[in-house]
């Protein structure tokens, strides 16, 4: 999440800079011809002018124009050059003919030294030289210091200007990710504190009214619906436990005062405490299927407290040797002696009794149970294993569903509910149940993760 | 002094209050709960029995109540609800002892008798003695007869629940509640084994047995 804002925000930034960098550097090369254009087509015409007089008025009337528009020297920046065929400068404000200048016609550029208030300096100078008729030839030119002043005037200007829109964009990419991940923050966070069973909880609407307010205003609806129908199931559970454990209640009452009588039959009494057996039975799977309800649904807060797995589960071992030891079947507990997490004890317990006693009920005499745990980096793993009948893999997956029995175990008393609150119980504690091959038998692999310290 | 049953099933009532009576107690009804804490409140009673769901205020609340005046009676509750949670709710509101519906009978005068006994226990002794059945609670030994026994941790917490009960019936569940800190009933039934291994342990050779079955209730540590 923070990496995909921030790669939007660096795509941003880098089109931005690319797309203002194109366009200033287009303007400044646009500008820089238009302006060498006008220079050059003033040259021009002036050269042509003075050529066009030399033709009419000869030496003499060129002369005086180039006298003439020597006075406005200072002003126009304008520089002029005629000389005799040898090279012999006959009127301008040039001091010599510049070097190597041999092509008529073609655009020079040279420096000059100019005197100015601050004393000498040379000025670029371009120009165009043209022989005239008769051997003579002519230099008109112009002082183009302003314009490549301009043009680097230009040219800083563009470079600041990419500059401060790059950093600009820069900034509003920046505040923009932020803005995303923030805001993606905390819908992250009200959806963990959500799915930590608050369902009251909502994700935060900013009124901006923007793509992320119009998210959470659908999602908000979704909960509420979750919820209205999350309350239904509880009112109902909460009601039908209420509902079937009051004439249960009282069957059982009134059974166990009619078994007070002394004039019982011997059938009626084994009638009777038969029926108390039953009673016992349909209370438990209710119970256990309350206890399931509960774990899943996280509506309510299970409350949580430090539990050390290791010496729960070696004591949950302990508890069943002595009748593991009366079916022949050797019990074990390996592994270490602490893995601390966050969790509920009794909830935690249940799940080790519900596996130890599967196991017990299927490993026939003269098998071996063993339970581990042991912790990683991140995890804590609870194992059941024993050298069993095991599960089929294709019903693995099924059977830790409410009511799933085996065919085969059809006849062995149970409630089909054994394992599915154990896999209620990993997923209210955020892990995982994982049946595998044991070869042979069956392991029970539980992955929990470790209390952060 | 009598005990105080807060009930609104008045047919189960009726059952209850009539078994509570055969056994011996003095029981007074109450059907609901705003009338159940006045009688809580008005006269002394050994043990309240205050079911958690009545119609206008709660068990809970009836026990909050009572402890918010300062009153101690010990409380058992009686609830429908079965979930771990809710047993901590309940005696985390000041409850004494928590009931799920339903339940043995025998179980219900156990638990009732486990109240009134604590109600009246003496100070701390480290040292509790039954016949000639002896243990020390800091030492942590068992000696019967002057002959040392050896018990496991687990036996011994459970040999000191028992002594610390001597004479009253202890149910299945109450061990495993009391000696095990587990708050639900097991398939198997394992407290039989722990039981018999005990009664190896502090009752075989010898001529008088210590530890007694209760049929359909328990066990009973008695000379």
């Amino acid at each position: 999440m923070r990496l995909s804002s921030a790669r939007l925000a660096f795509v941003f930034v880098a089109l931005f800079a690319t797309g203002v960098s194109l366009l200033l550097t287009a303007v400044y090369f646009l500008t820089a011809r238009v302006l060498d254009r006008e220079v050059d087509a003033v040259i021009r015409s002036e050269a042509n002018n003075l050529v066009d007089e030399y033709m009419r008025g000869g030496l003499v009337q060129l002369v005086a124009t180039l006298h003439r528009r020597a006075d406005n020297w200072g002003r126009t920046g304008a520089v002029y050059l005629l000389t005799e065929a040898n090279g012999y400068p006959i009127a301008g404000n040039l001091a010599g003919w510049p070097r190597d200048v041999t092509d008529y016609g073609d655009w020079i550029e040279f420096y000059i030294d100019a005197s100015e208030s601050g004393g000498v300096n040379q000025h670029p100078v371009r120009a165009q030289a043209l022989l005239l008729p008769g051997g003579r030839q002519l230099l008109v030119g112009t002082d183009i210091l302003e314009r490549r002043r301009l043009a680097s005037r230009l040219r800083t200007a563009m470079f600041w200007g990419m500059g401060s829109s790059v950093a600009l964009a820069a900034l509003i990419g920046i505040g923009y990710s932020r803005r995303v991940r923030r805001r993606v923050a905390l819908i992250a966070d009200a959806c963990r504190r959500i799915m930590d069973g608050n369902l009251a909880e909502r994700l935060p609407i900013d009124a901006s009214h923007d793509e992320f307010d119009e998210l959470a205003t659908a999602v908000n609806r979704m909960l509420d619906r979750i919820q209205h129908q999350t309350e239904i199931l509880q009112t109902t559970f909460d009601s039908a436990a209420h509902d079937l454990r009051a004439p249960l209640y009282r069957a059982r009452v009134r059974t166990e005062e009619a078994l007070q009588h002394e004039d019982l039959s011997a059938a009626a009494r084994e009638t009777m405490e038969a029926t108390l057996a039953e009673l016992d039975r349909v209370q438990r799977t209710l119970g256990t299927l309350l206890q399931i309800a509960q774990a899943e649904g996280r509506g309510r807060q299970v409350a949580t407290e430090d539990v050390n797995l290791a010496s729960l589960a070696r004591e949950m071992v302990e508890l069943y040797q002595p009748e593991a030891g009366t079916r022949g079947i050797g019990l074990d507990y390996r592994g270490g002696e602490v893995a601390e997490l966050r969790g509920s004890r009794q909830l935690l317990a249940q799940a080790i009794v519900n596996l130890l006693e599967n196991a017990l009920k299927y490993v026939p005499a003269g098998g071996h149970v063993t339970v581990e745990v042991t912790t990683s980096r991140e995890h804590i793993a609870l194992v059941v294993a024993d050298d069993g009948p095991g599960i089929p893999e294709h019903e693995r997956e099924r059977i830790l569903q409410p009511f799933v029995r085996l065919e085969r175990d059809r006849k062995q008393p149970g409630s089909g509910l054994g394992l599915s609150l154990v896999a209620a119980v990993m997923r209210l504690h955020d892990g995982t149940l994982a049946l595998e091959n044991n070869d042979p038998g069956l392991r029970v692999k539980c992955l929990l993760p470790r209390a952060r310290s | 002094m009598p005990l105080l049953l807060i009930e609104d099933d008045l047919q189960a009532a009726e059952y209850l209050v009539k078994g509570l009576r055969e056994n011996g107690y003095e029981v007074e009804h109450s059907a609901e709960g705003r009338d159940g804490l006045a009688k809580a409140l008005a006269t002394r009673y050994d043990v309240i029995i205050a079911d958690r769901q009545l119609p206008d205020i709660d068990g809970l609340t009836i026990i909050a109540t009572l402890r918010e005046k300062g009153d101690r009676t010990p409380v058992l509750i009686l609830s429908a609800l079965g979930t771990v949670d809710d047993r901590v709710a309940g005696l985390r509101a000041g409850g004494d002892d928590y009931l799920t519906k339903p339940f043995a009978f025998a179980e219900l005068v156990a638990r009732i008798e486990a109240l009134r006994r604590r109600a009246s226990t003496q100070s701390e002794t480290t040292r509790l003695k039954v016949a000639d059945l002896e243990i020390d609670l800091i030492s942590r030994r068992a000696w019967r007869a002057g002959r040392t026994i050896d018990l496991t941790t687990k036996e011994f917490q459970l040999l000191e629940y028992l002594m610390r009960r001597c004479g009253q019936v202890v149910t299945r569940t109450m061990l495993l509640e009391n000696v095990w800190n587990l708050h639900f009933d097991p398939q198997t039934n394992i407290i039989d084994v722990h039981m018999s291994r005990l009664r190896n342990a502090i009752d075989k050779g010898f001529a008088k047995p210590l530890i007694h079955t209760v049929r359909g209730a328990g066990y009973v540590l008695k000379e």
